[in-house]
């Protein structure tokens, strides 16, 4: 008995406790109370992509070049904040953060996603909820060619553009004819690969997979033994590109080797050491040349030249801006400024077509060459259209 | 499918097999002492090999020791390179059986619970070089690979005779380097008054505590011979690729743990044995199909090859394995 | 921490629980379920502390309670393999994404299997196997699944099977990523159908923006797998499960088939798996193999075992803390791993036998600590 009646006294004091802590108030949870309405100007924009994980180191400058534009950003009537989330590159991750996004109307603009998947898997809630988004690095051909939604834009152009731009470069200013092509299986370097494939036609020798995560390529080395080619294509990451040269140069091949985007970053030279010396990277970025501006206001905010994208997540930014200074203040204003937009970027002249794709005459493409462990540009490419 | 490709390089696939399954060989070796002694599967252990890799480059960094240096400086700093990496390994190992193992021994806890302090130890060691160490002293620590300078430059050292296969010094190293440390090992367990003790404890715990044996030091004793045979793993790992990651360990963890599975997990013999299998079976995947499709091979046979032996080749008694 | 853990201890709340009346234990199951049906909207302090999107880079709270649900629907469904059968599975991972492929597979208009179905049968390029009928699919998927891999590997000891499980895992995985012409490739599959429903403002009902109706949809499916689970478990099979964990021969030779059961066992948690992933893949939309790494098996039976094996309590509650905690500390972002497995080692080595114990486990854990101790007072 003495049992229950404690029990009792227990559920007594919790309703009781409960009743009296409802009158405290209520929290502020986002939903949409603040910002939005009327003149008044005060904006979120939202950043999303890998800011942890070991893939950050691609994303990360990007959203720093986003910040500093706002930074500079020289308008007194309005309030706009950066918020940064991370979703560790994973779709699943994402999309909680884009439902949040989404349903908080303070949010006007979203730069991203950064990578292909987590786009894919969260461009129909932005599109639900109508939140223009921009993104500095997404490169997968269907976000805007298959299955376009209207708030996407990007500014790199798609692996279609990219994979002719790189079978351009291995032709033209390699002059090779049997060029060995690698991807590393994921949706990042597998379609790439399979471009440049298309693109280089007979001039491609043979095509070899292999793994995120592997170390020792000695499979794909003999096979390069073999096909004797004159260059080397691999689309995939830095963690499986060093190992990978390292072994090449090891086994004597001593062709050019070229990778995509997904090797740009001032990793690159760190990881590959020696072996990487001459090695050439294909990346959609124009190079930042070192007395302007940006590259200065950059070193001082953030202690680093800008890495990859930075440029072209200070352009999301700024075409984000300039709706705002242009009077926007809906999610429907912001949108039917990015569209219609032309302006001169930092990285090229930004415009977008319907699909929400830079037209492929604005866009630069640019070789860089490892040199002593950093990549200094080399040649712009440019893929007949 | 191209079985021309392996067929007409089969001496070559097959000495790239034994190169890599070397390399698993050696981890194998600390999934297979523990298992004999304790039966527990020690998550942890891949991180024991990743702390030995990171060792190494310590060591290179300390000595200074870069590409092109003369043969002398080249063998003083393996040598102590491997020194420093066996004995970080096995601190590590020992660190992990204290902090996770034993306190849950005390409490007589099921062996599902020393999984999951494995695998938490696991996520520990491999966010410390991720992320806590970064924290403190930056670079080289964090989530990118890290190039770890190639002291011993790679060369053809001989070609064998008939078959025309050039094999390399580094390969060459591994391959010995496994061999040498295997039959150490082996002729410790079963010649040496500890190694009777280990082998004793794996084969009935009770009676060798009456007969005398010290149950307590017979596990601190694997645990430092798994780990230092993972430190001899990460420095021939790091001679032939020259990188290191905060998570290199977890493949080659698992990869380890197949091979210590597909010999007969418990028995040393077994582990060299499914090491190298492991390893030609994975090369010869990568050239019948692509390297995408090696791990689902790798994992076919070992199916197949339970199917028809549950123990796997060599059975499983590491008390048992003896000439 | 321990005297925390022991003054805890000291309430007894499991035994006040059995010994409380009947219609209390009702009341109080309504109420809990209640205020599970409503926490999307808690929005009152001090209680709304627990919600994910408080500060500025938060993510949506619905979402998050909705993974938590799915994960806990994963977690009841491992629990029958691990905490009743008391067999290993590390690839658990496998049928979750079984499932969800099934419904990708089946179901998305922009799927392989789908659009050769189409040109096979002159079908519309809209047509798609219908939500309703996904749902079968993807049970008997991964309920075969689990039989295949079970039969063959089902008779071998434990850390054996655990190892070709997690084998199991990976080749889902895997095979999905790479035969691009069936599954996608890399690239996955997007148009994933969600559950039919009547469209309120122009959107359907299970839309991306409303994510607590997807998380009512999960909470009523944990609802009903829990159920089952609990009557499974007193159930003859759940008896025959308890025998065989504790001494299969002895079972044996009482007559209780043992492989019988355990495959039982295996096909069911599959089952439950798949069905856990099927609501993941279709709130989601898109399914990529990514999304099924072997850190997601390891983090199921993380559950599993942090909650208390066995106990279905507890495993929900080690499947809501795993998941949810990470989402709330969002602020901590790259320490989050490093703490994670920092509290995966203390909570187990300060309790063994799992936060929230089933009394049997906690009973044996308990004597062999005694028979521990008796063994070092020997030595």
């Amino acid at each position: 008995m003495i049992r229950s009646s404690k029990t009792w006294q227990a559920v007594a004091f919790t309703a009781v406790a409960g009743l009296a802590l409802s009158a405290c108030g209520t929290t502020d949870t986002g939903g949409g109370s603040d910002g939005g309405g009327g003149d008044d100007c005060t904006f979120k924009i939202g950043a999303m992509g890998a800011l942890s994980g070991a893939n950050a180191s691609i994303v990360i400058p990007s959203v720093d070049g986003a910040e500093l534009a706002l930074d500079q950003w020289d308008n007194d009537e309005c309030d706009v904040t950066l918020e940064r989330f991370d979703t560790e590159g994973d779709p699943a991750k994402a999309t909680p953060v884009a439902t949040q996004i989404a349903g908080d109307e303070s949010f006007i603009g979203v730069i991203g996603g950064a990578f292909s998947g987590e786009t894919r898997a969260t461009k129909s809630i932005y599109q639900d909820g109508g939140v223009p988004m921009i993104s500095q690095s997404a490169t997968a051909t269907d976000l805007t060619q298959e299955d376009p939604v209207e708030v996407f834009h990007r500014l790199v152009p798609y692996d279609d553009y990219q994979g002719a731009a790189i079978a351009k470069y291995l032709t033209d200013e390699v002059g090779a004819s049997k060029v060995f092509v690698v991807d590393n299986s994921e949706a990042y370097g597998e379609p790439l690969a399979d471009r440049v494939e298309e693109t280089l036609g007979d001039a491609m020798v043979q095509r070899d997979k292999t793994q995120v995560g592997q170390t020792d390529f000695a499979p794909t080395i003999s096979k390069m033994e073999s096909a004797k080619p004159d260059a080397i294509f691999y689309g995939g990451y830095i963690a499986e590109a060093a190992p990978l040269l390292k072994q090449i140069r090891d086994a004597g091949i001593d062709v050019p080797f070229v990778g995509g985007d997904g090797l740009y970053g001032a990793d690159f030279g760190k990881a590959v050491g020696d072996a990487g010396e001459g090695a050439v990277v294909m990346c959609p970025c124009a190079p930042i040349e070192a007395d302007s501006t940006f590259a200065a206001d950059f070193e001082e905010a953030y202690g680093g030249a800008p890495g990859a994208y930075a440029a072209e997540g200070y352009d999301a930014m700024s075409v984000f801006l300039a709706a705002l200074d242009d009077g926007a203040r809906t999610r429907e204003d912001v949108l039917a400024f990015v569209n219609d937009y032309q302006g001169e970027g930092l990285s090229k002249d930004i415009a977008f077509d319907d699909n929400g794709d830079v037209p492929a005459e604005q866009v630069s493409y640019w070789a860089y060459k490892n040199e002593g462990g950093t990549l200094t540009p080399e040649v712009e490419v440019k893929p007949e259209s | 499918m191209d079985f021309d490709a392996l067929i007409n390089g089969l001496d070559r696939h097959t000495l790239d097999g034994i190169t890599r399954g070397s390399i698993y060989a050696l981890v194998a070796l600390g999934y297979t002492m523990v298992y004999g002694v304790m039966k527990l599967i020690n998550f942890a252990h891949s991180e024991v090999f990743m702390v030995g890799t990171w060792t190494v480059l310590g060591t290179y960094t300390v000595l200074g020791a870069t590409a092109g240096m003369g043969v002398g400086m080249v063998i003083a700093a393996t040598l102590l390179a491997l020194l420093a990496a066996m004995l970080a390994s096995a601190g590590t190992a020992l660190a992990v059986e204290r902090i996770a193992y034993r306190p849950l021994r005390k409490k007589g806890a099921p062996p599902l619970i020393f999984l999951i302090t494995g695998i938490g130890c696991s996520l520990v060691l491999v966010e410390t070089f991720g992320q806590v160490l970064r924290a403190f002293f930056g670079p080289p620590f964090g989530r990118v690979t890290v190039n770890i300078p190639s002291v011993i430059e790679t060369k053809v050292v001989f070609t064998i005779p008939g078959i025309d296969l050039p094999v390399t010094n580094t390969r060459l190293l591994i391959i010995i380097g496994a061999i040498v440390m295997m039959i150490a090992l082996d002729t410790f367990v079963n010649k040496s008054r500890l190694g009777r003790g280990v082998r004793a404890v794996a084969q009935d715990p009770d009676t060798a505590s009456l007969m005398g044996v010290n149950q307590e030091r017979v596990i601190m004793l694997v645990f430092v011979l798994g780990g230092a045979m993972a430190g001899v793993a990460a420095l021939l790992f790091t001679i032939q690729y020259d990188i290191t990651k905060f998570d290199i360990g977890f493949i080659i963890g698992i990869k380890a743990f197949t091979a210590a599975v597909l010999g007969g997990i418990g028995n040393l013999r077994g582990a060299l044995v499914g090491g190298l299998l492991l390893g030609v079976v994975e090369v010869y995947a990568s050239q019948i199909w692509d390297s995408s499709w090696t791990d689902v091979t790798a994992f076919i046979v070992l199916v197949l090859v339970l199917m028809f032996r549950p123990t796997g080749l060599l059975g499983e008694s590491l008390g048992k394995a003896r000439a | 921490m321990s005297q925390i853990l022991d003054s805890y201890r000291g309430l007894q709340l499991g035994n006040r629980w059995d010994r409380a009346p009947k219609w209390f234990r009702t009341v109080a199951l309504l109420l809990v379920v209640a205020f599970a049906f409503y926490l999307p909207f808690l929005n009152i302090l001090p209680f709304a502390y627990i919600r994910t999107d408080l500060n500025p880079t938060g993510s949506d709270w619905a979402s998050v309670l909705f993974l938590i649900v799915v994960y806990m629907i994963a977690a009841v469904g491992l629990n029958v393999v691990i905490g009743f059968a008391g067999l290993l599975d590390l690839g658990y991972v496998g049928f979750y994404a079984l499932g969800a492929y099934s419904v990708a597979l089946f179901g998305s208009p922009s799927s392989p299997v789908v659009q050769a179905l189409q040109s096979r049968f002159d079908l519309s390029e809209e047509w798609a196997v219908p939500f309703v009928m996904c749902i079968p699919i993807a049970i008997a998927m991964s309920l075969t699944a689990g039989v295949i891999l079970g039969a063959p590997t089902l008779r071998l000891r434990g850390d054996y099977l655990a190892i070709v499980t997690l084998g199991f895992g990976e080749i889902i995985r895997i095979t999905a990523r790479n035969l691009d012409n069936v599954t996608g490739g890399a690239a996955g599959i997007t148009q994933v159908p969600v559950p039919p429903g009547p469209e309120i403002d122009g959107r359907s009902f299970f839309n991306t923006i409303d994510a607590e109706r997807w998380y009512w949809l999960a909470l009523v499916i944990l609802i009903l797998i829990v159920w089952l689970a609990s009557r499974l478990e007193h159930s003859r099979v759940g008896r025959a499960w308890l025998a065989i964990r504790e001494d299969e021969d002895a079972a044996a030779v009482m007559g209780v088939a043992g492989f019988k059961f355990k495959l039982w066992a295996f096909a069911i948690g599959a089952s439950v798996g798949g069905l856990a992933g099927l609501l993941f893949g279709s709130k989601q939309q898109y399914v990529e193999p990514n999304a099924f790494m072997l850190n997601l098996s390891f983090l199921f039976v993380a559950m599993v075992v942090i909650g208390g094996s066995g106990n279905i309590v507890g495993v929900l509650v080690g499947a809501f803390l795993l998941t949810y905690l990470p989402e709330r500390f969002r602020e901590l972002q790259e320490w989050r791993p490093f703490a994670f497995g920092l509290a995966l080692v203390l909570v187990m080595v300060l309790r063994p036998q799992g936060l929230v114990p089933s009394r049997r486990r906690a009973a044996e854990i308990e004597d062999r600590r005694h028979e521990a101790e008796e063994a070092a007072a020997d030595a």
